[in-house]
């Protein structure tokens, strides 16, 4: 929870304005429009929470950590367990012929993401995690997993897993999805 | 290879017909060849559960909840979303698909069923949905059934309005930062937001007034779920937290939502937080709730764990009364579900479903299991609201 808030803000302050920054971009209509303002705020998302995280000093005390967090690993890359999928949901790429940061052949790599903020139990730090779906091809069906750490509803749709993010690729079909690790948190 | 198998077909369409008359038995002899016929369906019924299957996959099966049988299917694509008419008179289905299955030119539309025949009506074509399935907050009806709005996400936030008498797409609104949305009677509709205000969307012909509630939750440190629960007689919203905080709002030009109260207290324990290493009930699955209207009883989901466990399956079903704000039911579950209903009829059954793809159908006011049904659907579940 405090990692969250450190990472938004206020979703009043932060959340809020980050999607408005959406909208707004988007008065001229069409898709491409929108999409060049997802494309333009992708970044955003993930690098303005940063120095707002390291200013707080966020509690990271066993005591403080989730269930997920205490019991991750950083040894095997296609195990729901694996640090750095706290909050993923969907089938690994690294159980479909892709890798941690890496779409399987034919997929496409969504432009934008959904985002986590993980512990890696090597170092007790906290990191920015972007989930980004790999499109254009049927469910992959292996190593499904779910986790939920931090994972809010569709009004906060950044930290929602549930929402397929193949927006702007040529299908929307969902394959599976990565965990790109984007810098400290 | 394709000749093979037309002659196959042939052969057992033969056998078919045959088979009868091949088949001598005393009792069953039918004397003449039957003849291939298409049945129809009442309008849709209260005590009837609709399932979606699983996700990724299409059709939402219709049972009985007093027989436990399926009485047929509506066709809902893939991560469509389903509404019924308040008056029964029509099933929507708010759907996008592709010229070419997976790719090609996509089309998004508001599929119209006929519900005595499930034969197809029209297609309201739209600008667009947000593809996800699993929420009955993304493809509403107004009370009157004259309306529907659909969320947009692509990835900017609106809605669409589509006008249900004419059967057209009227416009879109604009609407960044909220989701999830509330029938707002005479109004328009509201939505949560992610600044935890209700918005109000006051729709006035070609504009609208939007305005803010104050706030009242913390979307990201204990949201709401967005599967909100309406009740169109009462003009009411109930609304859930992670941490178990029930609130409910009455909707208008300016909704006034109530202070929370902890289901957990409302049990006689004390409060769940948002804390790691706090073991308490909590609420969780994708539809962790139901409102049965007729009595103002809210059924929950409930799991013992700790929070940040929103999604998990169930390990007891709590049946809350609004209004003195107690406890009144704990009914064991099996199978940990993670989407409930209840019937809207005096016999008030509930319908849980989960990850096996079973359905059990329980009697709320005893919580006997009635039926388990194999293969129900492992979806979002909907029932016909009173108007």
């Amino acid at each position: 929870m405090k990692i969250v808030r450190d990472m938004l803000g206020n979703p009043d302050a932060q959340g809020e304005k980050l999607l408005r920054r959406f909208a707004g971009a988007t008065s001229r209509r069409g898709i491409l429009s929108r999409l060049g303002a997802a494309l333009v705020a992708a970044p955003v998302f993930p690098l303005l929470p940063v120095s707002r995280a390291e200013a707080a000093k966020p509690d990271r005390s066993p005591e403080a950590k989730t269930a997920f967090a205490r019991s991750a690993q950083t040894k095997d890359d296609t195990k729901c367990d694996y640090w750095r999928y706290c909050a993923i949901d969907g089938a690994l790429c690294t159980c479909c012929g892709g890798g941690i940061h890496t779409c399987p052949a034919g997929a496409e790599p969504s432009p934008v993401s959904w985002v986590g903020s993980c512990i890696n139990p090597d170092d007790g730090k906290a990191y920015m995690i972007a989930y980004r779906d790999c499109c254009g091809k049927p469910a992959c069906g292996q190593c499904g997993c779910d986790n939920i750490d931090r994972e809010t509803q569709l009004y906060l749709p950044q930290l929602n897993n549930n929402v397929i993010w193949c927006f702007g690729t040529s299908s929307m079909e969902y394959h599976c999805s990565t965990a790109m690790m984007i810098g400290a948190a | 290879m394709k000749l093979a198998g037309m002659l196959a077909q042939l052969l057992t369409g033969i056998t078919l017909v045959v088979a009868p008359v091949v088949t001598v038995n005393a009792e069953t002899v039918v004397p003449e060849a039957e003849e291939a016929s298409v049945n129809t369906m009442p309008q849709p019924q209260p005590g009837w559960f609709y399932v979606r299957g699983g996700w990724g996959t299409a059709g939402t099966s219709i049972f009985d909840s007093q027989s436990g049988k399926m009485v047929g299917m509506v066709a809902t694509s893939r991560d469509s979303d389903l509404a019924i008419d308040p008056a029964g008179k029509a099933y929507y289905v708010a759907e996008t698909i592709w010229s070419k299955g997976n790719r090609g030119t996509r089309q998004d539309m508001i599929t119209v069923y006929d519900p005595v025949t499930l034969k197809l009506q029209t297609e309201i074509v739209t600008p667009g949905r947000l593809i996800i399935g699993g929420f009955k907050t993304n493809f509403i009806l107004t009370d009157d059934g004259k309306t529907a709005y659909d969320y947009n996400f692509d990835p900017a936030s609106s809605v669409n309005i589509i006008d249900l008498s004419k059967r057209k797409f009227v416009r879109a609104i604009e609407l960044p930062g909220c989701a999830s949305l509330i029938p707002n009677s005479g109004v328009g509709f509201s939505a949560l937001c992610a600044d935890g205000t209700l918005a109000t969307v006051a729709i006035k012909g070609a504009t609208q007034d939007i305005t803010r509630s104050e706030p009242f939750f913390d979307a990201a440190a204990d949201p709401i779920f967005s599967n909100v629960v309406y009740d169109r007689q009462k003009k009411l919203a109930v609304m859930l937290s992670y941490t178990g905080q029930v609130r409910v709002a009455t909707m208008g030009r300016t909704p006034g939502v109530s202070a929370p109260f902890s289901l957990q207290e409302a049990g006689g324990m004390r409060a769940a937080d948002d804390k790691p290493l706090d073991i308490a009930w909590y609420p969780g699955g994708m539809q962790p709730m139901a409102l049965h209207r007729p009595t103002g009883t809210l059924w929950v989901l409930m799991h013992k764990g700790e929070y940040w466990t929103h999604k998990a399956g169930a390990e007891e079903i709590w049946g809350v009364d609004l209004k003195t704000r107690n406890v009144v039911k704990r009914i064991p579950v099996e199978h940990e579900p993670g989407n409930i209903e209840i019937t809207q009829d005096d016999a008030a059954m509930i319908m849980v479903n989960g990850m096996n793809n079973d359905a059990m159908i329980i009697d709320s006011r005893t919580g006997e299991v009635k039926h388990t049904i194999k293969n129900a659907g492992g979806g979002l579940i909907t029932v016909v609201e009173p108007r």
